[in-house]
């Protein structure tokens, strides 16, 4: 039985999906780092937008240079969420496939509805798709369908 | 090992909890769940309050942290050099392993362990015969569902924010 299987998730979604994964969410160690990254530029508009959309969620103490390691686990997966969904708004990203692992069950409840409400505008924007895995099926959240080859 | 009601600072993570009961861990056949919002202080609780503790008082624990990926490299190489073969041994033998050489521990802490594996019963299984304590960090609302986990006697802990001093943030830590 498997409890992280990285090499297993990759080989199977990784070439149609952008996948989102709780023990690998960031390749460098702050918000300004990460968006120098894949704007190849400080973006502070963006950076901007990352802050002000964490607010949101009580992360008030949110700032572009803080190393990712001094938020908790959960924080950093809202940040992740945040910085992948203002990316795909920047950049006007369309029909993306979003897999997430093991994103959705480490925020409280309260902020689970609040992320799935900004999925839910980029969906609808950006017809961006959210999908997860569960018991090896793949489970389109939103609709509900399971989209597993059979 | 019993954590009384105080207030407890962490400076560096600015965080103040005003811990309003007190937390006996001495009981057996007990389990705490924390839960509470995200950034609220419950894996800093967790490292800088009770595991502190637990080491001044010398009581052996297990715990398993949120990060497994780095805990699982670690469990590999502890186990090897034990002699283990673990090189084809997957993550759920490499725990049970490691779970059923540490019999001198009494508390098994899991932080947020439940998004790995949503009923993880298994864990009380393993454990029924020497773990006098369970403290569990999660998100689930429902407590797992196992007959030795419902055996226990379940004390529901809330961290809740109460406002915000700066940087600083004050969390109530409480019984529901």
């Amino acid at each position: 039985m498997r409890i992280y299987n990285l090499d297993g998730l990759l080989k199977k979604y990784g070439e149609q999906f952008l996948i989102l994964e709780f023990n690998h969410l960031f390749v460098s160690s702050s918000i300004r780092e990460e968006v120098w990254l894949h704007q190849r530029k400080n973006d502070l508009a963006l950076i901007d937008r990352i802050i002000q959309e964490a607010a949101e969620f009580n992360m008030n103490e949110v700032d572009a240079d803080r190393d990712f390691e001094t938020y908790s686990g959960g924080q950093k997966a809202i940040l992740a969420c945040l910085l992948t969904l203002a990316l795909i708004r920047t950049r006007k990203t369309g029909g993306l496939k979003l897999l997430q692992n093991n994103i959705l069950n480490s925020v409280s409840d309260e902020n689970r509805l609040k992320l799935m409400q900004i999925f839910e505008k980029v969906r609808a924007s950006h017809d961006v798709r959210l999908f997860t895995q569960k018991d090896d099926h793949l489970i389109e959240i939103f609709t509900g369908n399971d989209h597993s080859q059979k | 090992m019993i954590i009384p009601k105080n207030k407890y600072k962490l400076q560096n993570r600015n965080l103040l909890f005003d811990v309003v009961d007190d937390f006996d861990f001495n009981s057996r056949n007990a389990c705490h769940y924390f839960r509470g919002g995200n950034g609220f202080g419950k894996t800093s609780f967790l490292e800088k309050v009770i595991i502190p503790a637990l080491n001044a008082a010398k009581r052996d624990y297990l715990y398993i942290g949120q990060d497994i990926r780095t805990q699982l490299y670690t469990l590999k190489a502890l186990l090897s050099i034990q002699g283990h073969k673990v090189s084809e041994t997957d993550e759920y033998e490499l725990l049970r392993l490691w779970v059923h050489q540490s019999q001198s521990a009494r508390i098994f802490i899991l932080d947020e362990f439940d998004k790995y594996f949503p009923d993880y019963s298994f864990i009380f299984d393993w454990t029924e015969s020497f773990i006098q304590n369970y403290i569990i960090v999660t998100h689930q609302r429902l407590d797992p569902i196992g007959i030795v986990a419902k055996s226990l006697k379940a004390t529901h802990v809330r961290f809740e924010l109460i406002d915000l001093d700066g940087h600083v943030k004050n969390v109530r830590v409480r019984k529901e």
